[in-house]
């Protein structure tokens, strides 16, 4: 049993927190009648507390002086900048026509897209020529790929250790060459052209977003830890020769190849630490040089054997994806690892070749490396709102193959690291499931109480797994699974599921329905002509519109990703990557032209609630109690309420709201849920084969196409953000966390197989001590039951938030739940902090 | 069918557990701290928010009694004139007119606590009935806790206390909690700060005290009201005596946040000047309450030091709470 960390076992002393009496002015809407104006009346003063950043979840006093000091050191980019930066490094083939960047990589950050083709040309003129026969370009572009990268890694990336580290690998942020002939390059780049003039087209119009995306999976590490590379080249030679089929036969020699990836670089690696240790006069530290050394040379190529071998194994695999994949860690998530690095846990204790210390010191050490995939953007800029963008997910916990409860001691440990540590990757996830044991609920419970923002990711087992079973998965393989990036479900080793890869605006379909298809603000026929709202005599002919704007909507983004995808299967293959993702050998393909077990392309719907609430007030106002004439609404939604403020508040405060367990709005938002969630799933990309799904994790699209949104009839104005995920829209759920945990039940989820994000935040007060902590124990166990398939708890006062905004540099380590992934508040853009405030205002 | 106030639900406050909590309208007492003074009649009542207000008007020409007047300080209602009808509630599009209390059904209320139940069982929880008094609608209240019994929920009776033992007898039969208020034991200063004498209140508790239901004695500490350590000390010593069956004893900070509430209903708030608790005065008043020896003593609330957690901003919370 772990030792409860001193920090821990405080959490039931009072919550030290300063009232702040803040003077808040909230200024009235003008009077609009001819009548006698009235002037705004009032001055509101808003009681608010807030905690001092001592109150803030701060690093472990205790770690120990090399874990401190490798910690402070990934945070002092600045002063390491001189010896060690992990930043973009790019690598081209010399070719006049060489690209290294893809626009449809990246297509799924709206915000990027105007700095697009500089990131294109930016990387390409200072990228490293690295040699590269003509001959070479006779193979087949997997091939080409592999060839290239084991060059990249034989002459070109840098290695460095730094000190006092224990798992090594230090640079992996690339921009590698696509390797494609003249002929071939031509085409990508007709290809890169039509797609950026799309997604640019579709995120000014706020329709959707796309792009075929890296990452956004769970490798089969623990293959590699059992097998090792080796093992993995033998079977994949014996396969070979098997084959007959001649492309199947270069498939096979290009993952043949990259299997001498991690050898290539762990041993100069070895190499480093052997130059390192013949310096080095502290024995212990040359020691520990030489071990490393001795491991380097083993792993990831040969099968682990202890712990240490086993987290540098998982560590070289994973660095060497994103390296591969030019992405850094975006969803690329290990997994289960208390389950799979458990054996070697067990082994080195039992042999007494570790101590507990040690392994937590190793995992510490494997920790902080996750955190330089962020050197990527390090000089670009960390207040864009995308900064968190790395989900590097790592999943502890939940049932086993027998259905039982399988956390262990190293769950545990884990769990110590995540709260000393308090870093923001690699990103922490807990499945929680009816048979978790007490204590690490309420393990779980109390950091989420102590953290001032949240460290987790709470997944429920029952509803996770639903849909995983919906969507094919046999029931008896369904307890492997484990979510990716933010919250993606997806399985171990053998799927690729694509999350986030396709962001439709629900919202935008309630514009389409009322203006019979025209873009209000671009006057642009997007959608079908579904007939002017004024000839609807009844809802139903009503909905009926937004029904058929929807499935044109989703049309029009699956047709864009499908071309998306059609790319990328042509020209973007990742050999390496798909050594680690089952069933790609076999097939022939690579992982992401659908050569996994399981192929998906996951569309991810934003705008739920919006939608939901605007159909209820539809429904409610205009046809039920004919109390707003269609006219009336047309009108305000064109000219954004401007001159009609008492319709909006009639439409704001009398239409039914989703998340308030109220059986009209609840019922209209599982329609809409279960109808995209469907219809959907019937589609599947015709280049890689791979099926569509839904999910629900708006990212931070519900802030971006927030402008592009008219004025939707549940009282929103334009640019008033959009709903998140499946969260009531901002401050609409009044009646409680419980409430709106049945209303999230109520969806039907499975039909998003994906999961759901959903995100409440609790007041500090309401968890102050044992006995509140035991009601957010109960209310999480019940939410597994009644609610959806994932949760995200903060644990903060608005005025701690307003606080950090106004003296950022004091609250530096302030982490928060963000729609699925956390991040340190601080560093988010303005508008982001803005929305966490509004909603922390209403919480519950 | 009752008047009812409102119905929380996750109610963490009022209990065991989570819990939904169903506040009915009207109590015997006048207790001058009061903070939820729209609880004390069984009349609906009309409040205007002016942060919400925007001038609409449309409840001027509801009013079917000329009740209301939009001046530019805002609106006044004339309670002499208004008689609750509540048909300016509905036509405010902003709904910055509210009528507090609703005629519902035991179905209705009985339909929408049930609700949480899956929370209830996971949590221990339950209902709370509180108020206002449920004593003050005895028959609607009994008919309540005896229907939420029958579903096989948790359920807790938070009262002051004030009424005949007979009626307090019934609806404790079907309570398994009792959340019971002593505020002072002093008769006369009972009577001049809460409206009514302390004897009933102090027979109930010694009646309860012989029963085999759990009891939560809760006491607000009111400055100049209730706070002295003499008063603290007799009910310490009146706890000790009579109610040996209490589990735990919360005593309540003073705040200040219902002050718009006694606003709303243009009633003068008394207690405008009186200031917080500070945090050492909590601290001493726990270590004289524990001379009661009730197992668990708990104290809460905004403290003058502003070292507390936040207020927690529920649009009700039970009479004196907090």
């Amino acid at each position: 049993m772990a030792t409860p960390h001193a920090r821990s076992s405080a959490a039931i002393e009072r919550e030290p927190c300063h009232a702040d009496f803040l003077q808040s002015t909230r200024l009235l809407f003008p009077a609009h009648s001819n009548e006698e104006a009235i002037r705004p009346w009032t001055v509101t003063t808003l009681a608010q507390t807030y905690a001092p950043p001592s109150a803030v979840w701060q690093p472990s006093k205790q770690l120990s002086p090399r874990i401190k000091r490798l910690r402070d050191e990934y945070f002092a980019f600045d002063q390491r900048s001189r010896y060690f930066t992990n930043e973009v490094r790019g690598y081209t083939t010399g070719t006049p026509w060489d690209q290294l960047y893809s626009f449809n990589e990246w297509g799924v950050t709206p915000e990027a897209v105007p700095f697009m083709r500089g990131f294109r040309d930016s990387l390409r003129a200072l990228a490293e020529t690295v040699e590269f026969g003509d001959e070479l370009f006779k193979l087949s572009i997997a091939e080409r790929r592999a060839h290239f990268f084991n060059t990249v890694l034989t002459k070109h990336l840098p290695v460095a250790i730094l000190e006092g580290e224990l798992v090594v690998g230090s640079y992996f942020n690339t921009a590698l060459s696509k390797v494609l002939t003249k002929g071939e390059q031509k085409e990508w780049d007709k290809g890169q052209a039509r797609f950026y003039e799309e997604l640019k087209h579709r995120c000014e119009t706020g329709e959707f977003n796309y792009g075929a995306i890296p990452g956004h999976l769970v490798p089969n590490y623990p293959k590699i830890l059992q097998k090792g590379f080796r093992g993995v080249q033998e079977d994949l030679k014996a396969l070979s020769a098997k084959i007959t089929d001649p492309k199947h036969q270069a498939w096979l020699r290009a993952l043949i190849l990259s299997c001498e990836a991690p050898r290539i670089l762990s041993e100069r690696y070895a190499a480093e630490a052997e130059h390192l240790a013949k310096k080095e006069n502290n024995s212990e530290r040359r020691h520990e040089l030489e071990m490393i050394v001795r491991i380097c040379r083993k792993v990831p190529w040969e099968p682990a054997e202890t712990f240490w071998e086993a987290v540098q194994s998982v560590w070289m695999s994973h660095m060497l994806v994103m390296a591969a994949e030019s992405y850094p860690g975006p969803g690329t998530s290990p997994g289960r690892i208390d389950q799979y690095l458990l054996p070697y846990y067990e082994h080195d204790l039992e042999n007494h070749t570790i101590t507990r210390e040690f392994a937590k010191e190793l995992l510490e050490c494997y920790w902080i490396k996750h955190n330089y995939a962020y050197d990527f953007q390090a000089r670009v800029g960390n207040s864009q709102g995308i900064n968190s963008s790395f989900g590097q997910l790592i999943t502890i916990g939940g049932i086993d193959r027998n259905g039982e409860d399988s956390s262990n001691d190293l769950t545990w440990l884990i769990l110590e690291v995540i709260e000393e540590m308090n870093l923001l990757e690699p990103k922490p996830n807990i499945r929680l499931h009816a048979k978790t044991p007490e204590p690490l609920v309420r393990r779980v419970a109390q950091m989420v109480a102590r953290s001032q923002g949240s460290p987790f990711l709470v997944n429920f087992d029952e509803t996770s797994m639903k849909g995983l079973v919906w969507q094919g998965v046999p029931s008896d393989e369904v307890w492997d699974y484990a979510p990716v990036g933010c919250l993606e479900n997806t399985m171990i080793g053998n799927d690729v599921s694509g999350t986030v890869d396709v962001n439709p605006n629900l919202a935008k379909a309630v514009e389409l329905a009322l203006s019979d298809g025209r873009d209000i603000r671009l006057g642009l026929q997007l959608g079908p002509k579904t007939g002017d709202p004024l000839s609807f005599k009844t809802f139903s002919q009503f909905d009926e519109a937004f029904k058929e704007q929807t499935r044109a909507l989703l049309d029009r983004a699956i047709k864009a990703n499908n071309f998306a995808d059609a790319l990328r299967v042509n020209f973007e293959p990742v050999p390496y990557l798909s050594l680690l993702v089952d069933n790609c050998a076999e097939s022939g393909k690579d992982c992401r032209a659908g050569g996994a077990r399981y192929n998906f392309i996951t569309v991810e719907a934003m705008g739920l609630s919006t939608a939901a609430d605007s159909l209820a007030a539809v429904k409610k106002l205009v046809y039920d109690e004919g109390r707003v004439p269609m006219e009336k609404l047309l009108h305000a939604i064109r000219t954004n309420f401007e001159d009609d403020e008492e319709l909006r508040q009639l439409l704001l405060h009398h239409g039914p709201k989703f998340g308030n367990d109220d059986a009209d709005a609840d019922q209209i938002a599982r329609e809409i849920s279960r109808l995209w969630g469907e219809y959907v799933f019937k589609q599947v990309a015709p280049a890689s084969g791979r099926r569509y799904r839904g999910g629900y994790l708006s990212w931070n699209y519900f802030i971006s196409f927030a402008p592009k949104t008219a004025a939707t009839p549940d009282g929103r104005r334009r640019g008033e953000y959009l709903s998140n995920g499946v969260c009531p829209a901002q401050g609409r759920d009044i009646q409680g966390p419980t409430a709106a945990a049945i209303s999230v039940g109520k969806l039907g989820l499975e039909a998003q197989p994906n999961g759901s994000s959903h995100t409440i935040t609790f007041s500090p007060s309401s968890l102050r001590d044992e006995e509140h902590l035991n009601k957010l124990v109960a209310f999480l166990r019940t939410y597994g039951k009644v609610g959806g398939t994932a949760i995200q708890t903060n644990v903060v006062s608005a005025g701690t938030l307003r606080a950090a905004q106004e003296r950022p540099e004091e609250y530096r380590n302030l982490l928060v739940r963000v729609t699925g992934y956390n991040a340190y508040f601080t560093t988010l853009g303005k508008e982001q902090q803005d929305e966490i405030i509004n909603r922390v205002s209403h919480q519950l | 069918m009752g008047m009812v106030l409102n119905i929380q639900r996750f109610s963490t406050e009022d209990g065991p557990g989570i819990r939904t909590t169903v506040f009915l309208k009207g109590c015997a007492l006048r207790c001058k701290w009061c903070q939820n003074p729209e609880s004390w009649t069984m009349t609906p009542q009309v409040v205007w928010y002016q942060n919400r207000c925007i001038g609409a008007r449309h409840c001027l020409s509801a009013c079917p009694e000329e009740a209301l007047a939009l001046t530019p300080k805002g609106m006044t209602i004339d309670r002499r004139r208004c008689s609750g009808c509540g048909d300016c509630a509905p036509v405010c599009p902003a709904k910055a007119i509210e009528v507090l209390g609703t005629r519902r059904s035991i179905d209705d209320v009985s339909a929408e606590v049930l609700r949480d139940r899956p929370f209830y069982e996971e949590s221990r929880g339950g209902v709370t009935l509180s108020g206002g008094d449920p004593l003050f609608q005895f028959s609607f209240a009994l008919a309540l806790l005896t229907r939420f019994k029958a579903e096989g929920l948790h359920t807790a009776l938070d009262t002051a206390g004030y009424g005949t033992l007979s009626r307090f007898r019934a609806l404790v039969g079907q309570s398994d909690l009792v959340l019971y208020d002593l505020k002072i034991v002093e008769p006369e200063k009972h009577q001049r700060f809460t409206g009514v004498p302390v004897e009933p209140v102090l027979r109930n508790a010694r009646w309860l005290g012989a029963q085999p239901n759990s009891v939560w004695i809760r006491t607000p500490i009111i400055p100049g009201f209730t706070d002295s350590p003499e008063n603290i000390e007799a009910i310490a010593a009146f706890i000790r005596e009579s109610i040996p069956t209490a589990e735990r004893w919360d005593l309540l900070g003073f705040n200040r946040l219902c002050l718009p509430k006694w606003q709303r209903l243009d009633t003068p708030f008394e207690c405008t000047e009186t200031s917080l608790v500070s945090e050492q005065q909590m601290t001493q008043l726990v270590e004289i309450a524990n001379e009661s020896q009730v197992p668990k003593i708990t104290w809460s609330g905004v403290t003058r030091e502003a070292a507390a957690p936040d207020p927690i901003e529920h649009p009700y919370v039970g009479c004196d709470r907090r």
